[in-house]
């Protein structure tokens, strides 16, 4: 098991993380959610050792990783911005670097890297030189790399950047059956909820540095709007009147460029407004009821951290 | 120092080597012209001059700068290149550690230059029929026993350019400075020993060249100074790859 335990980074008296922890089981896929800066990176460095943190231990299978480095022979990374490989060897030769700088080699891990290389697509492709790859390719390359030496853990920064439909299906499926298969415990930090919503079985929500959400998918599911309703009214109407007369239930209200804008759960809260609207013969200039995307719905959530 | 890492750099640079032959081969060419170029040129203007064993002097000058600037940026370059190349963080995932990696490298970058340069002093020897009086295995040797000072050397400026990156312009002085650390003589102690190198290069001038007695204090202070080099150059190179690492700095380039 791999435990992050109050781990801790400033930099310039500024908080990257704030007592951090969470765990990563071998076999489990885990993603990493939050903005840009929220910490995900930092995370993933820190447990690389790429990184020296203030406070906090990061352990694996119970011993610390600041002891030594052997632990690394347990750990494959892709990290952000295409910095994996050496881009002027071919996929295979990278892996085979990679695997041997860790340690590992023998005609296991030959097969495994053929096999893979297979499974990734990457055959057509064999001759060339990483740098001659498409962006997507590249990120198979990576991938290849980090999972050539069957690591226990694999950490992925942002796995789906720049990727387009069919490559974040095959990278899908290929996280799928190595966590199902090979038991191997992945963390994935992303944007892209659509991608974690369909492989991760938890979710660790970071905001600011700060652990906002730890749970499964369904839990932070229950946490999202699910439809947002956006109102202008012809003339001064009092929205505040509006919100707290006319709404039950959770929900979310901001008034931007004269619009009023609710974020809710269920159809039905909308009803009372709506009635009311219709009674007095208000005539709204704009009335939409549109539903929230996982990514806008997760961006309002975080927006409003006490929610959690 | 790990065979298995020393192996594995060794199948990089045949990867390398293989993958862009066309650079291999005209770096391969340019040293060969380098020396064919010393062998009539030079030759020719020491000949005039009655001096017949200049020409073994500065041939052994150049191949000992050509192993100062081999053994120095093997490292510093490794670095810096492989920060370029993109894939910096992950040598820093080496179960090994970073800085084994970095000496073994090293080695293999060092070992594949001598082999290199003396193939490439054969040709020129062979085409021009100039042959040389070195004994080079007694010549390596040595350069060997003191290439680590320019390893702790060249960790040094690794550590400086983890923390401040952009470090070519030190780096392109210190491969001038490299020039007159071969020339200065080192040998029996004096101020000069203290700095890197500078007692190997003196140590392998007197026996090989000058085919003088062998004296196990000479041997002795191009050890000493090799080991103290490295374990400086180590130290230091901890010591910012520690502060690169609380600031975020690896991989930024």
């Amino acid at each position: 098991m791999l435990e992050v335990k109050g781990l801790s980074k400033s930099y310039a008296g500024e908080s990257a993380l704030s007592d951090v922890s969470f765990t990563l089981n071998r076999g489990e896929v885990v993603a990493l959610l939050g903005a840009n800066g929220s910490g995900k990176t930092t995370t993933i460095q820190s447990i690389c050792r790429l990184i020296e943190w203030d406070q906090g231990q990061i352990s694996l299978d119970g011993e610390s990783t600041q002891t030594s480095f052997r632990y690394q022979r347990k750990i494959g990374a892709v990290l952000g911005g295409s910095r994996n490989t050496n881009w002027r060897l071919t996929a295979k030769q990278n892996a085979d670097y990679f695997a041997r700088l860790r340690g590992f080699s023998g005609t296991e891990i030959r097969t495994r890297i053929d096999e893979l290389h297979t499974k990734l697509g990457l055959d057509q492709h064999a001759n060339k030189e990483v740098m001659k790859l498409s962006t997507g390719n590249k990120q198979k390359a990576a991938l290849l790399c980090a999972l050539s030496y069957a690591p226990d853990f694999v950490l992925l920064d942002e796995p789906t950047l720049g990727l387009d439909f069919t490559t974040v299906a095959d990278l899908q499926s290929m996280i799928e059956s190595q966590a199902d298969q090979q038991q191997q415990g992945f963390l994935i930090t992303s944007h892209d909820l659509n991608f974690i919503d369909k492989i991760c079985s938890r979710v660790i929500v970071l905001d600011h540095g700060n652990l906002l959400f730890e749970g499964s998918i369904p839990e932070l599911k229950s946490k999202l709007f699910a439809y947002e309703l956006t109102l202008k009214l012809t003339h001064d109407t009092d929205y505040s009147k509006l919100t707290e007369s006319f709404w039950a239930g959770r929900f979310s209200k901001s008034v931007k460029d004269g619009h009023l804008h609710i974020q809710y759960e269920a159809p039905e809260q909308s009803l009372a407004m709506m009635n009311y609207l219709h009674q007095e013969s208000i005539s709204p200039e704009l009335l939409t009821i549109k539903p929230l995307s996982a990514e806008t719905a997760y961006q309002a959530l975080v927006e409003q951290k006490e929610s959690l | 120092m790990s065979m298995q890492l020393v192996t594995n750099e060794f199948r990089l640079q045949w990867y390398e080597m293989r993958q862009y032959w066309f650079e291999t081969v005209t770096g391969l060419l340019f040293v060969s012209a380098i020396f064919i170029g010393l062998f009539y040129g030079v030759k020719g203007f020491v000949v005039e001059q009655d001096e017949s064993t200049s020409l073994d002097g500065l041939l052994f000058g150049y191949i000992m700068w050509n192993f100062a600037i081999g053994a120095y940026g093997s490292v510093t370059k490794s670095l810096i290149e492989d920060t370029q190349k993109g894939f910096i963080e992950q040598l820093f995932l080496c179960p090994n550690g970073f800085v084994t990696l970095l000496l073994c490298r090293s080695l293999v970058e060092t070992l594949v230059g001598i082999i290199t340069v003396t193939l490439m002093a054969y040709i020129a020897m062979f085409f021009t029929g100039n042959w040389l009086d070195i004994n080079f295995f007694q010549f390596y040797s040595i350069l060997l026993l003191a290439a680590p000072s320019l390893v702790g050397f060249g960790l040094m400026i690794s550590g400086l350019a983890l923390i401040f990156k952009r470090v070519e312009t030190i780096g392109a002085m210190l491969t001038l400075g490299l020039m007159g650390l071969v020339a200065l003589d080192g040998l029996p102690f004096n101020l000069f020993s203290l700095l890197p190198f500078v007692a190997g290069s003196s140590l392998a001038r007197d026996l090989v060249l000058a085919e003088q007695a062998f004296v196990l204090g000479d041997l002795l202070i191009v050890v000493g100074n090799s080991a103290i080099y490295l374990a400086l150059g180590i130290v230091f190179f901890k010591f910012c790859e520690r502060h690169a690492k609380r600031r975020n700095l690896i991989g930024q380039y």
